[in-house]
């Protein structure tokens, strides 16, 4: 008797719902199959849901880099670095490091216009600086410049970005991720989201700069001098963090091969590598002691160390370049883990902006409060439709009518849940709300349809269900349209906390009026037409 | 058997200019509560931390409420701007404004100070000011662009001037009463009230284009096809504001303040909706439709 050509609405709807179910169940059931897989072992629920911070507990960062640039800079022949040289002689509170002049080299993969000029820019990401000071530097300096603004440079984010994200893996924040972000203003922001971890280690871990540097300090003539001795970069290989008996804690280091007879040479010229090693006492009389090593973090010595008579030795015989390893030792362990993270990460090139008045918003959500919001709002969710199914059955006295539309309502919000699941998009209370605008907009879509096909008595012949059916359409369409073009502009933008509300109301609208509202209509009318 | 059926409301009894009073003094006097607030406080709403930058914290404390309140301000150094209380759970809200021109104290350090203190930190959420301003402009931007795609599409659906003027302006409506509603008991403009207000959209516009069309495109008298529209609309809007109140209450008691804010608003701007649809855009569908074309 069931004609699939008349029913195929129905289908479609019950196809949909079975994917939706396949993308929100399918590893739990391949692991039966298998006899238990063990790589899926590690998903603690029943579904393949994915929950954002709101919902899981974590923390979420985000802020603008510190740092002003100018565009369009006249070199004028110089090297680059020259230039950021130059610059950074004519700033006050900005060195070397801060400055960095380039060549444009993104405009080959930007999608820009093809007018635009490949630019050269000069950044500064040293804290303090107005674009007004970097204006002056340039111009004292001698260099013609086109415009300068507040932010870095694209390049400099996606190192940022880059550098972050290794920071976040080498610190051990399992899923934690780091992507940049643009307001409706056109601002760029650095978004952080690391679950499982309170504010101030995720803000001690980004906030940051992470340079780390080794310089020696020794006497000459009269006065003390530091120089810098190895560099992020002078080092092969970097080990985990260890604490030994006598030693205390330390990171084991291999300098890399190029960098080694430099450094060995440089350790028998300050004195460090001298007969029987050297003791230092820094930290107690800086300007008395034997030459130390200095571990500079972030710009602030962190430790001061001197050298073993065994390795002194060797660097003095020169045989310490051919298995360049020493131990970078320093006052506790959770400093050589710091120190550990940042030499395998690297050093930011600018710093992320915490300030009240200009910086982005931190958000730490505990994760029992998170459980509990996940429960919770399910609770709502569940309490919410309840109340719609009352309402329904009351209204219309016929369950024929009523529990297809409560059902009909349901699959709605299954599939859109199959879809999250599908892509692994993170549930969040925005979403969970755009899940309630859905159901919301379904029932009194299903309303129109119920009334409209229902109207004046039996429905006796197809063509009449027909051209009801189309006219409950209209306004169905009508309705879905508006709501979709008004959601449309939040959906776009990648910044805001309302992006999930937009997309997944825009998203139940579309699934509702191309797939479960039609199919109601049908239902009612296998359940309504007399002449069958 | 419980049943309830829509009233049929006898309109020829009133005239167009009596049933359009009281939606439009009503949408008055919200747009006098609106102009109000914004002359005395420089903003046509009570904008929330998300808008204006500022920190919210939120412990967890056993206890009498007003021991725990002592305890909360004891704990941080500076001074909170509100506190409240999550019903059924022992949950503080903890607010505090950032200044303009002061730095003001970090979300860090008013962590750490709770948890010095040794109260059970569930979320602290902390946004600058800059980024407030940037939310505003996006809330703003996005419900100002949700309006205008709104009010095109109706037109170019309808094609005719009255009943697409009557069916913007009772939208237009629909979300200004809840404006003003929130204004008077105190709401906060958060992104869980912007969601509503964009809701508010869809649903005013539902009920409206039901009623134009049952109106304008069926045959059949007037009053007969108004009453069908009632029937189906009233329904419609009574399903939501139940299912709307019910998820308020639920989401108060269970602190999802994002939730509660958008069944609040959303009780509000429905109740709004079933006012003016039947009062405002009847009306002016029966003044076009008896007047207006036989001019």
């Amino acid at each position: 008797m069931v004609d699939l050509r008349d029913n195929w609405r129905i289908i479609l709807l019950i196809v949909f719902i079975l994917i939706s179910g396949f993308a929100l169940f399918s590893p739990t059931l391949a692991a039966d199959d298998d006899g238990g897989g063990g790589n899926v072992a590690a998903t603690s629920s029943v579904t393949n849901l994915q929950y954002g911070l709101e919902l899981s507990g974590g923390t979420r960062v985000r802020a603008p880099l510190v740092g002003v640039t100018a565009e369009g800079v006249e070199f004028g022949g110089d090297d680059p670095r020259v230039v950021g040289q130059n610059v950074s002689d004519e700033l006050d509170g900005a060195g070397p490091a801060d400055v960095t002049a380039r060549v444009d080299a993104t405009s080959g993969q930007t999608t820009a216009q093809p007018q635009s000029e490949p630019s050269s820019t000069v950044e500064v990401t040293a804290e303090g600086i107005t674009t007004d000071e970097l204006a002056a530097a340039l111009s004292a300096a001698g260099y013609e410049y086109e415009t300068v603004r507040e932010g870095v440079t694209e390049s400099t984010r996606e190192e940022v970005v880059r550098i972050l994200q290794n920071k976040i893996n080498e610190a051990g924040l399992s899923g934690g991720t780091v992507q940049q972000v643009t307001t409706a203003q056109g601002e760029n922001y650095v978004l952080v989201e690391v679950p499982n971890q309170d504010a101030s280690q995720v803000r001690e871990l980004v906030s940051e700069r992470g340079t780390v540097v080794i310089e020696a300090h020794y006497p000459t003539g009269e006065n003390y001098t530091r120089d810098v001795v190895l560099q992020q970069d002078d080092f092969q290989s970097i080990g985990t963090a260890q604490e030994g008996q006598s030693t205390g804690a330390y990171v084991p280091v291999t300098v890399s091969e190029s960098v080694a007879p430099e450094f060995q040479q440089d350790m028998v010229d300050t004195g460090l590598a001298q007969q029987g090693g050297t003791r230092c006492t820094y930290q107690q009389n800086p300007n008395g002691t034997d030459p130390c090593l200095l571990l500079v973090v972030n710009g602030e010595v962190t430790n001061a160390f001197g050298m073993s008579p065994g390795l002194a030795d060797s660097l003095r015989g020169g045989s310490w370049a051919d298995d360049p390893v020493f131990q970078l030792q320093t006052t506790n362990i959770s400093e050589a883990q710091q120190v550990s993270i940042n030499l395998r990460a690297g050093a930011l090139p600018a710093q992320l902006d915490f300030s009240q008045a200009s910086g982005g918003t931190v958000s730490y959500i505990s994760p029992s409060q998170g459980a509990d919001f996940r429960i919770n709002s399910l609770i709502t969710g569940i309490v919410a439709v309840l109340a719609v199914s009352g309402v329904v059955f009351v209204r219309y006295s016929d369950v024929r009518v009523a529990a297809p539309m409560v059902v009909t309502a349901l699959s709605e919000v299954v599939i859109l849940l199959g879809f999250a699941a599908g892509i692994g998009y993170p549930l969040d209370l925005s979403v969970i709300a755009g899940f309630i605008a859905v159901i919301g907009t379904g029932v009194d879509d299903l309303i129109i349809i119920a009334d409209e096909v229902m109207a004046e008595g039996e429905i006796n012949s197809r063509r009449v269900f027909q051209s009801r059916f189309r006219k409950a359409f209209w306004v169905i369409g009508a309705a879905a349209a508006t709501t979709v073009l008004a959601m449309s502009p939040l959906a776009i933008l990648s910044l805001g906390d309302l992006q999930g509300f937009a997309i997944f109301t825009i998203l139940g609208v579309l699934i509702g009026v191309l797939i479960t509202r039609p199919a109601y209509g049908d239902i009612l009318r296998a359940l309504t037409t007399v002449d069958r | 058997m419980v049943e309830f059926t829509v009233p049929e409301v006898d309109y020829t009894r009133y005239t167009n200019r009596q049933l359009a009073a009281i939606p439009l003094a009503v949408l008055v006097v919200a747009l006098i509560v609106i102009g109000g607030w914004y002359v005395m406080t420089g903003s046509p709403v009570n904008q929330g931390i998300a808008f204006t930058g500022g920190t919210e914290v939120q412990v967890a404390i056993d206890g009498p409420q007003s021991a725990a309140e002592e305890q909360i301000r004891s704990a941080f150094s500076a001074e909170p701007e509100t506190i409240r209380s999550v019903p059924a759970q022992s949950v503080y809200v903890v607010t505090f404004q950032s200044e303009a021109g002061s730095d003001g104290i970090s979300a860090a350090a008013l962590e750490r100070q709770a948890q010095d203190a040794g109260l059970d930190v569930r979320s602290v959420s902390s946004v600058s000011a800059s980024f407030g301003a940037n939310t505003q402009v996006l809330a703003l931007g996005g419900l100002g662009v949700a309006f205008l795609g709104m009010s095109i599409l109706v037109f170019a659906m309808f094609r005719v001037f009255v009943p697409s003027v009557a069916v913007v302006l009772s939208a237009f409506s629909d979300i200004a009463i809840p404006i003003a509603l929130m204004n008077v008991l105190g709401i906060e403009l958060s992104l869980g009230t912007v969601a509503a207000l964009l809701m508010l959209i869809g649903y005013s516009v539902d009920s409206d284009i039901l009623l134009n069309n049952h109106i304008l495109r069926r045959s059949g008298d007037f009053y007969e096809s108004t009453y069908r529209a009632m029937r189906t609309g009233v329904t419609m809007t009574l399903t939501s504001i139940s299912a709307m109140i019910v998820m308020t209450i639920t989401a108060t008691l269970f602190g999802i303040q994002l939730l509660a804010a958008i069944g609040t608003v959303l009780v509000f701007g429905l109740a709004a909706d079933l006012m003016n649809t039947y009062l405002l855009n009847l009306s002016l569908l029966r003044w076009y439709k008896f007047r207006g074309v036989s001019r």
